[in-house]
């Protein structure tokens, strides 16, 4: 997905988690996705590297869709649908 | 899941649950019209398929043999453990014989030894602190509430150690056990690491 149509996606829940290193960022995802219903879009804010690898794979295994990761300066924007 | 359709069966109907998890067999005979029974019993046994698929696909156990009581080793459990708790995954923890010291009450928040790169210790423990990263207590904290972590103390270590109850060790700590267990455990799991 562009990130135009990233950038267009309603965000549900905003997760910031751009103070902690990992697994940080994985923890807050973890415990905010429960606070969401089904088809509802979360965007984790991370500056940690590794976590744009993290999410996407975390969604797989979990059953939840990942959207796709838009740069900013310094931090990652990664987006799901649970 | 597929569903598998059979006229083959001498009975009214059957639902293998024994089968391949992601195969449901049903067999019917073909002058019975006996669907809606059928479907009832396909109901109960997806909930039985889906229930172990749950406890044999999504909670996944590692087992931890954590022997290490400096930090450094601690720190690296402790993002082991939450990547394990974002995964759900069912963890039980043996905290053997140094480790044992760290768990102590009086040692666990002031013990700061390190176990490699020695030389660089300041370096390592203000970095962890530039970095916001929790003491390993609280990413093991953060870890049980987020998931089912059981932390066993060898009985044997806490001697050691001089203790032998389970108030002499940080409340994390669930009980003290043998290696017993942990064996039992360990044989259980889908991941064993030792630290």
């Amino acid at each position: 997905m562009s990130t135009e149509n990233l950038e267009s996606i309603t965000v549900n829940k905003l997760v910031d988690a751009r103070g902690t290193s990992c697994p940080g960022p994985l923890l807050a995802a973890k415990k905010a996705i429960g606070t969401i219903e089904k088809g509802e879009v979360m965007e984790v804010l991370s500056a940690d590297e590794a976590t744009r690898r993290d999410i996407p794979k975390w969604c797989t295994k979990k059953g939840f869709e990942y959207l796709g990761t838009i740069e900013e300066g310094g931090y990652y924007k990664i987006l799901l649908r649970k | 899941m597929n569903l598998s359709f059979s006229n083959a069966s001498s009975q009214i109907y059957k639902i293998d649950k024994e089968c391949d998890k992601d195969h449901i067999l049903i067999y019917q005979l073909s002058q019975q019209d006996n669907w809606n029974l059928c479907f009832a019993q396909l109901a109960l046994t997806c909930e039985i398929i889906n229930s172990n698929l749950y406890k044999g696909k999504m909670a996944k156990k590692l087992t931890l043999a954590l022997f290490s009581g400096s930090v450094d080793k601690l720190t690296a459990a402790g993002v082991i453990l939450g990547g394990a708790a974002a995964e759900d995954m069912d963890v039980e923890i043996y905290v053997l014989l140094q480790a044992a010291f760290a768990f102590k009450k009086e040692n666990a928040m002031v013990n700061d030894r390190v176990s490699e790169i020695t030389d660089k210790k300041e370096d390592f423990l203000a970095s962890l602190n530039r970095l916001n990263t929790p003491h390993w207590t609280e990413a093991f904290r953060t870890a049980k509430e987020m998931t089912d972590v059981k932390i066993h103390i060898c009985g044997f270590a806490g001697k050691v150690w001089h203790g032998e109850k389970l108030e002499d060790f940080i409340d994390l700590a669930d009980d003290i056990c043998g290696i017993g267990e942990y064996m039992t455990s360990a044989e259980e799991a889908d991941i064993s690491l030792f630290i």
